[in-house]
């Protein structure tokens, strides 16, 4: 405990020239540490105490000190002086008053105790020197200046909330917008000054004025070894108030903000996603400022998905307001394209952005708008990289799933004879000039073979031009094989002439030599043939 | 078909059993590490890929079996529905994960006695289809991907609640998703994908349907995707993945084309992404492993009859015999 005044020895007694003794005592020097200008204060009001330690037992001291440190012993307890006699009573009395033994003093201390406690380091605050332990005392003092003046705002803010009248003026209680920015300031500098004290961190959200009044809502029993892990504490607090926020089913600019903050420090947590968007349906914000902000977030990180279902659903909310004015609509499928352009630039086989981009097209109806916008851009992707399948894919579905020219619920892998003629020629032979760029490539292959069966044509309207990529079939010497997909339909093309010797040589070749590690599947089909 | 001698292999690709079950037993003692949290929406599906692997593997019981109770009913909401973790929302993937990991360990009956219910369960699932388009969301949301279709199928039908849903328009749903080229993806027009066309052709193997898929055109397909390495990729021209050793064989398994792929070259492949002293599988050697990349490894390996491994199926990714327990066939 510390030393309290009224329990200190008063001065007087204290200065009092100290009884003489055989074991002298060093005068006391400058003290270095809080501990030792305990231990010199105590010394100096118990004198004989500090005798007795020095000469290690009642025994060790004079007889002179000794009858003195008991005759103050019994001074100090009523208990012992029960024990005496009136008289033995009187005598000791007589004794203490000669000597002038203090007969009030500090208690001495346990040795080794810490009575100042430890700060944030676990350093005893007994070990500071005097200077830090003033410089210390000092931070309390401000710490509780600011907690008062902290209450103090906030009371005044909850008798603004609920309409008091000042009594002075008589005029309602206003908290200005500059005083909850003092407020702020004030939690900040309160925030320091704990975390220099005691080591004591608070938390972003719980310093924000803007934030009081909810309760974080701290993970469970398993999520409790939190605070004991090297777990990043902002992304703890965030979540806690993330969790209060949805309980509460708050939806506000600052829930909005909130979810900002998750998101940013960890974009797959997929609840966040959820919460955030019906934020944005309960305040009716503008769809296309939210779609600006996912811009941002989508560039940096690629391979999240949840920000694709984000757009989706943004997509959906804000389509009934533009769906009757073609300019709007027109103007948003081109914001869309340029956004999508860019992301595909960066990673162009992007699974949830291409699922994302049929969608839209789906959605917005954009087959031909903006003269063929969407099937020039993804040629363009394709002259960039003609292996590049996703976009390919995207090609057939902009293409035979236009309304104007398909029938509706047809699969893609049926004929459609919706499709107009020239539409087939056109991309029977845009797939050919791609596989002249590439002929091992399998895409164009793949969609070569759909397009002729969506035109309902035979395969052996390409026989010419596959046989381009196959010459001197079985002859080991000089056969040239330059793509095994060629073969492979040669092989389908034979097969559908009838011509089942050489269908067959073209799948022995492919399993032999120019394409052994899917043998299995060329034996399986020469045995087909047989069938 | 060349033969399996496997045991002539050298040391680095023996699989390595027992590294791989203590990886998975350390996973959830991680808990020190920024990523264990980071990923903690994802913490019941990791249960159900630890959990599975371990059983394929042969080692049923390296995961305490009442506490993975525990933590799967601590997971669960008044819906009946489960999310990834305790105070993460309710969603269809943790749902499914959270019946099988029940499945797997027979504890059914705890979640009659201590959960609440298997008929709740079955109600959240069926509650997320769209009566109209036979879809299904992940959640009260809306997303619709083939992979919800799928675990709905998936799970009602460990719990005998298929009569819940339009299994029919479910199935036209599924192939609706079709492609030019012989495979699925997650949504009409979306591209081919190899872990899409094991959700599609998995959730037709559930309904029964099998038969509405053109198997030689999507066996080709799928064979196309071992590249020279052995390994295979998920789509054409993508670089090739331990976890497609899954979704492209799982799906050759069902459709009855998996000797359409060389197995040996994939059986090397694989077993060379094995961390071989502290365990686990990675997406490609060398890299850094993680249990997912590690169950479907397993699992694929477990297709092509490794010795030592116990048989999986192809449509459930889980034990041949807990479908046999459960489904009773």
């Amino acid at each position: 405990m510390p030393p309290k005044g009224k329990t200190v020895a008063k001065p007087k007694e204290a200065e009092k020239p100290t009884p003489p003794s055989t074991t002298t005592t060093s005068s006391p020097t400058q003290p270095t540490t809080v501990n030792d200008r305990t231990k010199q204060r105590i010394e100096a009001i118990n004198p004989l105490s500090a005798a007795v330690t020095r000469a290690g037992g009642i025994s060790h001291l004079a007889p002179a000190e000794r009858t003195l440190y008991i005759n103050a012993r019994f001074a100090q307890s009523p208990t012992l002086r029960a024990k005496l006699g009136t008289k033995a009573q009187r005598d000791l009395w007589r004794h203490v008053n000669e000597a002038s033994l203090p007969v009030r003093t500090l208690l001495p201390v346990i040795p080794k105790t810490n009575i100042w406690g430890s700060d944030k380091t676990g350093r005893d605050v007994g070990t500071y020197s005097p200077e830090e332990f003033a410089a210390r005392s000092q931070r309390r003092n401000r710490l509780t200046c600011l907690l008062v003046a902290s209450r103090a705002f906030e009371a005044r803010r909850e008798r603004a909330r609920r309409g008091v009248k000042d009594p002075v003026t008589g005029e309602v209680v206003m908290v200005a917008e500059n005083e909850v920015d003092q407020e702020r300031e004030r939690r900040r500098e309160m925030d320091a000054l704990r975390r220099e004290l005691y080591g004591v961190k608070t938390g972003s959200y719980a310093q924000d004025p803007e934030w009081d009044g909810v309760v974080p809502v701290e993970l469970g029993e398993q999520e409790g070894e939190l605070a004991a892990i090297a777990y990043p504490e902002e992304y703890a607090e965030a979540i806690s108030y993330l969790r209060a926020s949805m309980l509460r089913k708050e939806y506000s600019p600052r829930t909005l903000r909130l979810t900002e903050h998750v998101i940013k420090l960890n974009p797959a947590h997929y609840t966040v996603w959820l919460y955030r968007f019906s934020i944005l349906s309960a305040l009716n914000l503008p769809i296309p400022g939210e779609i600006n902000w996912l811009n941002g977030i989508a560039l940096s990180n690629l391979k999240n998905y949840q920000i694709w279902h984000h757009r989706h659903l943004l997509v959906d909310h804000y389509y009934p307001t533009i769906a009757s004015d073609p300019a709007a609509l027109a103007s948003f499928a081109a914001s869309e394209t340029d956004f999508l352009s860019e992301i595909l630039e960066r990673d162009t086989k992007n699974y949830h952005v291409w699922s994302y981009r049929s969608f839209l097209v789906r959605k917005l109806g954009m087959w031909k708008m903006d003269n063929e916008r969407e099937r020039r851009s993804v040629e363009a992707m394709i002259e960039d990289d003609v292996r590049n399948n996703s976009a390919w894919s995207h090609r057939f579905f902009v293409v035979f799933n236009d309304p104007e020219q398909s029938t509706p619920d047809v699969a893609a892998t049926e004929p459609d004879p919706a499709v107009p003629g020239d539409i087939i020629e056109r991309e029977i032979q845009y797939a050919r000039n791609k596989i002249y760029l590439a002929p091992q490539n399998q895409s164009p292959w793949n969609y070569l073979r759909g397009v002729l069966v969506k035109g309902g044509r035979k395969l052996a309207e390409v026989e010419g031009f596959v046989g381009e990529f196959v010459k001197n079939l079985g002859d080991d010497e000089k056969e040239e094989v330059r793509s095994s997909h060629a073969l492979d339909l040669l092989a389908e093309i034979y097969a559908e002439k009838g011509d089942r010797e050489m269908a067959a040589t073209c799948l022995k070749r492919l399993g032999e030599k120019w394409d052994p590690i899917r043998y299995g599947y060329w034996e399986w089909r020469r045995g087909m043939l047989e069938a | 078909m060349p033969g399996n001698n496997f045991s002539s292999l050298p040391d680095e690709l023996q699989l390595a059993t027992a590294a791989h079950v203590k990886y998975i037993q350390s996973l959830d003692t991680r808990k020190d590490e920024y990523e264990y949290w980071l990923t903690e929406h994802l913490r019941l599906n990791g249960l159900y890929w630890g959990l599975t692997a371990l059983h394929l593997l042969g080692h049923p019981d390296a995961l305490p079996r009442n506490e993975t109770i525990d933590f799967v009913l601590s997971c669960q909401h008044d819906s009946g529905g489960f999310g990834a973790a305790p105070g993460h929302d309710a969603h269809m993937l943790y749902t499914v994960s959270a019946v099988q990991i029940l499945a797997t360990i027979d504890a059914f009956d705890e979640l009659e006695t201590r959960g609440k219910g298997k008929g709740l369960v079955g109600k959240f699932i069926a509650g997320l289809q769209n009566r109209e388009s036979g879809t299904f969301a992940g959640d009260e949301w809306g997303e619709e991907d083939t992979r919800f279709l799928y675990g709905a199928l998936n799970a009602l039908s460990l719990l005998g609640m298929l009569h819940l849903v339009h299994v029919d328009k479910a199935v036209q749903h599924v192939a609706a998703c079709g492609n030019f080229d012989g495979g699925y993806g997650a949504s009409p027009g979306a591209e081919s994908h190899a872990a899409q066309i094991w959700t599609c052709v998995a959730a037709l193997s559930v309904a029964g349907r099998i038969d509405l898929v053109d198997t030689d055109k999507l066996g080709r397909w799928l064979s196309e995707r071992q590249t020279p390495s052995g390994g295979l990729n998920g789509r054409p021209e993508k670089k090739e993945d331990v976890c497609y050793s899954w979704f492209v064989l799982g799906s050759l398994e069902i459709i009855g084309k998996t000797h359409w792929i060389d197995r040996e070259a994939l059986i090397k492949f694989i077993l060379g992404c094995q961390d071989t002293e502290k365990g686990g599988i990675s997406d490609r050697p060398g890299d850094a492993v993680d249990v997912w990349h590690t169950v479907f490894g397993v699992a694929g390996l477990s297709v092509l009859r490794y010795p030592g491994l116990q048989p999986v199926d192809p449509t459930y990714c889980m034990p041949k015999s807990v479908i046999r327990r459960v489904l009773g066939k």
